[in-house]
């Protein structure tokens, strides 16, 4: 009972609460647009709710509201942890929240009324009320206090040893500092063209591979041990592991540019590091799977450890992916093609997401000192995502790879009347078309992500809300 | 600060050392090397280019009240030493100038095309016997010289007169996509202005004098083109008013927006790959569509290249698509007009139609819909001059020979 006295978990609440919500909120405007835009187009027609207008409010909701929040709220829960001191000011954290939630809603959910920035995962508007609520500007200032207090609590640590996870915090610190102002700010600093294109693609491959990635895997470093009960398969590999990304993500934006209006040179740099990418994955993996499989029956017993695994095996296939989409024959079959969306959800949902929720199972119980409100509960969870989540990836592949052929097909031939007669046979459209019934696949398995999720919520808001009926359980 | 570094061990601060200076080369090296190793980043793909953004949008201008009841009207602003301007006559049009202007005609049989900048307009000459006469002469020659067909056409004959003004306004005569470019034989009397170069210049073409009239429509007022109307004074009466006329520059400007925050971009990309499905996707019957340069974008405030493509590439749309009506029944209901196709349709592009009486489906066209399609039109259109242009088989890097593997 002395860790009640140590910590004060005020501002995990402040971070987790909400953002468990928005969870659900965020994948049920996923399941809107993907009923909405493509299976029904204009079922519901208009100016503020056609697809492109809300589609950004789902990535915004899912990447910024759920996930990033999420995510910082437990590191707040973490980080003092580690370092076996309280954080190092709950008043600013509370204050950083404050200014956090306010200015993050205001700004995804005015997306619809025409407020769209215009780059990729950057399009939170700058200002909204005619400039007198900087949104970019405060957020930048959010991130800056929640980076301070984190490393303030860092410097005043008791244990001496730095664990791996707080390598990562600290990386995530710096590197989310940089890349949000790279991405939201300094795009307009470049000339115009090209050059800020290839800064926002800096910034989205960063906003996964520094931001998500280092946050994700200092989840993963502390909680898997933590839930297996057995110490990190080792050391030696997670420093491998943490200086590699250092190395490689930043390179490598430019891989998604490929076979585009780009420098040639660029290309072929962002394709080496993309190759170069398979290292701190590698050992990244092979530490957290060694470290589970130290304890392997506790995969069936725990359900954040479920999450947590699945999560490590989705993050092998995605980085995996990312690294062979790179190479220039393989993307040029699945680039533009619905695989890219499969990926990305892959990495978002599959990994991240996972790594979060098991983070959030673990963390709840602790904060609010009572036993989660339903294992069983919990159990269906798990089934429902990973299976939705399978069914959703699967289908946009092979969706994708299938849309990736038709359009390679147009290229068959040795004459350019030859290639014209291809596209005069299979028009563009029907390449469109041909994706109705995958589209269908991806909205089941977005329908039983959902329900997971939503059982998920309300275990988790029981857990918080209800009194325990026997406190008996809580010995257990 | 003692105590911070103190307790920061060596470790710590080598670790953040070490990020940070990873993190800084790999900016330098992705992110601020490239734009000056490529010099295409920042460089433009052709004079045209230049002169189609810098010289002409900004002083073509479109009407955007009410266009869709009576036609697109769109006006030259004509600058004292600024715009260019040729008055040529061709085989069904017939110039009279005062022997003071008639230095500033290309008749029919010169050689040389006569640019100046000295402002000077066409105008329809007013009825008289000397006019008829003309006409009749004209069309006896044509009858001789085509004796196999029966009417000769109306010869359009019209005056060159000196308004004394520094600037006017005179009505478009282009497709308002792709102006009018020489780059040979031609010369230019009177002051050069600045944008010249030897690679060619964009003039406008036969200058005739905008002028309007007001009309009852309904109860309702409007002004209108009319031949026998008032001239325009100034800039300020051209954009304010019934008539709300935005440059093809604020058209386009305003068109990035709409593409922007209704996110277009989301389903199209606005990139031709290296690849050989999309120049054939973005090709003519004829031709490959070349691959899309950097050059090409510098012009933008916010390039979108796309990540996903959900509907056709945009890159070339301007030659694929330069029809303005096809547009408007596209973005009326894109479902009818391309069968198979999931986009929305975007009806807030257009405003009702008060009286309810229109022949077609769809309503009034407003400055959204101008806007959007001035911004669509700038795609693979202003790449070369259209003299040297890829839909006509002249595309400098021979994109066919590529594909065809020789």
């Amino acid at each position: 009972m002395s860790q009640v006295s140590l910590y004060d978990d005020r501002p995990v609440k402040q971070m987790v609460y909400p953002a468990v919500v928005f969870l659900i909120v965020g994948m049920f405007i996923g399941i809107f647009i993907s009923y909405n835009g493509f299976l029904k187009p204009d079922a519901f027609a208009g100016e503020y709710i056609h697809f492109g207008r809300v589609r950004p409010v789902h990535v915004s909701v899912v990447t910024l509201l759920w996930l990033l929040s999420a995510n910082m709220g437990l590191l707040y829960f973490i980080v003092p942890r580690l370092c076996g001191v309280p954080l190092w000011s709950v008043k600013l954290a509370t204050a950083t929240n404050v200014i956090w939630w306010p200015t993050l809603i205001l700004g995804a959910f005015s997306l619809p009324l025409g407020t769209n920035f215009g780059w990729e995962y950057a399009e939170l508007p700058k200002t909204l009320m005619g400039g007198l609520l900087p949104i970019k500007i405060l957020l930048a200032i959010a991130w800056v206090l929640f980076a301070i207090n984190l490393f303030m609590t860092i410097v005043n640590r008791r244990h001496e040893q730095m664990y791996v996870s707080l390598w990562y915090v600290m990386g995530t610190l710096v590197w989310t500092t940089f890349t949000f102002i790279v991405g939201n700010f300094a795009v307009e600093w470049v000339p115009q063209g090209i050059s800020r294109v290839n800064t926002s693609f800096f910034y989205v491959h960063n906003l996964v591979g520094l931001i998500f990635t280092p946050m994700g895997l200092a989840i993963a470093y502390y909680f898997i041990p933590k839930i297996s009960g057995t110490p990190i398969h080792s050391h030696r590999l997670s420093m491998v592991g943490f200086w590699s990304i250092a190395f490689v993500y930043a390179w490598i934006g430019a891989h998604h540019m490929l076979h585009g209006p780009q420098s040639q040179w660029l290309q072929t740099t962002s394709i080496i590091f993309s190759m170069w990418l398979i290292v701190p994955v590698w050992t990244v993996v092979t530490n957290l799977l060694g470290t589970i499989k130290a304890r392997w029956e506790m995969y069936s017993k725990s359900v954040p450890l479920r999450f947590l695994t699945m999560g490590v095996v989705f993050y092998l296939i995605v980085c995996l992916q990312g690294s062979l989409q790179a190479l220039r024959n393989v993307n040029e079959l699945i680039s533009k093609t619905d695989w890219i969306i499969g990926h990305a959800h892959m990495s978002l949902l599959g990994t991240f997401t996972y790594f979060a929720m098991g983070g959030v199972y673990y963390v709840i119980p602790k904060i609010v000192q009572k036993p989660l409100w339903s294992e069983k509960m919990a159990d269906w969870h798990f089934n429902f995502t990973l299976l939705g989540s399978v069914v959703m990836f699967v289908a946009l592949w092979v969706g994708g790879f299938q849309q990736g052929l038709m359009w390679a097909n147009w290229a068959t031939g040795s004459s350019y009347a030859q290639f014209h007669e291809n596209v005069s046979r299979i028009p563009f459209l029907a390449t469109v078309s041909a994706m109705w019934w995958w589209w269908f696949a991806r909205l089941i398995g977005g329908v039983f992500i959902f329900t997971g999720s939503f059982l998920f919520v309300l275990n988790v808001m029981n857990t918080i809300i209800l009194p325990v009926e026997n406190p008996e359980r809580m010995q257990a | 600060m003692k105590k911070w570094f103190s307790k920061l061990e060596w470790s710590a601060f080598l670790t953040l050392l070490g990020v940070v200076a990873l993190f800084s080369t790999a900016i330098a090296v992705t992110l601020i090397a490239p734009g000056y190793i490529d010099p295409s980043w920042q460089r433009p793909s052709s004079t045209y280019q230049v002169q189609m953004y810098e010289v002409s949008d900004p002083n073509v201008y479109f009407s955007t009240a009410n266009p869709g009841r009576w036609g697109l009207q769109y006006v030259y602003h004509l600058k004292d030493g600024f715009t260019l301007m040729a008055f040529r006559e061709s085989p069904l049009v017939r110039l009279l100038a005062d022997p003071e202007l008639e230095p500033y005609v290309t008749r029919l049989n010169d050689e040389e095309l006569k640019l100046t900048t000295r402002v000077l307009l066409l105008r329809r000459p007013s009825e008289s016997e000397e006019i008829r006469n003309l006409q009749n002469q004209l069309q006896m020659a044509w009858k001789q010289e085509h004796p196999e067909q029966e009417f000769p056409p109306h010869f359009d004959i019209l005056e060159l007169f000196d308004p004394e003004k520094k600037e006017a306004f005179a009505l478009g005569e282009t497709d308002g996509i792709v102006e009018h470019w020489i780059d040979n034989h031609f010369t230019i009397i009177g002051q050069k202005p600045t944008y010249t170069t030897s690679k060619g210049v964009i003039y406008v073409n036969n200058p005739k004098e905008y002028t309007v009239s007001e009309s009852n429509y309904l109860g309702s007022k409007y002004w209108l083109y009319n031949e026998n109307g008032e001239p325009i004074e100034n800039l300020h009466e051209l954009k304010s008013g019934k008539l709300g006329f935005l440059s093809r520059q604020e058209l386009i400007q305003k068109g990035e927006d709409i593409y922007r925050v209704e996110g277009c971009w989301y389903c199209h990309t606005d990139q031709t790959r290296t690849l050989v499905q999309d120049t054939v996707l973005n090709g003519s019957s004829d031709f490959p569509a070349p691959p899309s340069s950097a050059s090409e974008y510098i012009f933008q405030r916010v390039t979108f290249p796309g990540t996903r493509r959900i509907g056709p590439d945009l890159s070339r749309v301007g030659v694929k698509r330069p029809h303005r009506d096809w547009h408007i029944s596209h973005f009326w209901s894109p479902k009818t007009e391309s069968l198979g196709s999931i986009m929305p349709s975007f009806k807030h592009f257009f405003d009702n139609d008060p009286a309810g009486t229109l022949p077609h489906p769809y309503t009034i066209p407003n400055y959204r819909f101008e806007a959007i399609f001035h911004y669509l039109m700038t795609k693979g259109t202003r790449i070369t001059p259209p003299t040297q242009a890829w839909w006509q088989g002249k595309d400098p890097i021979h994109t066919i020979d590529i594909i065809e593997g020789r």
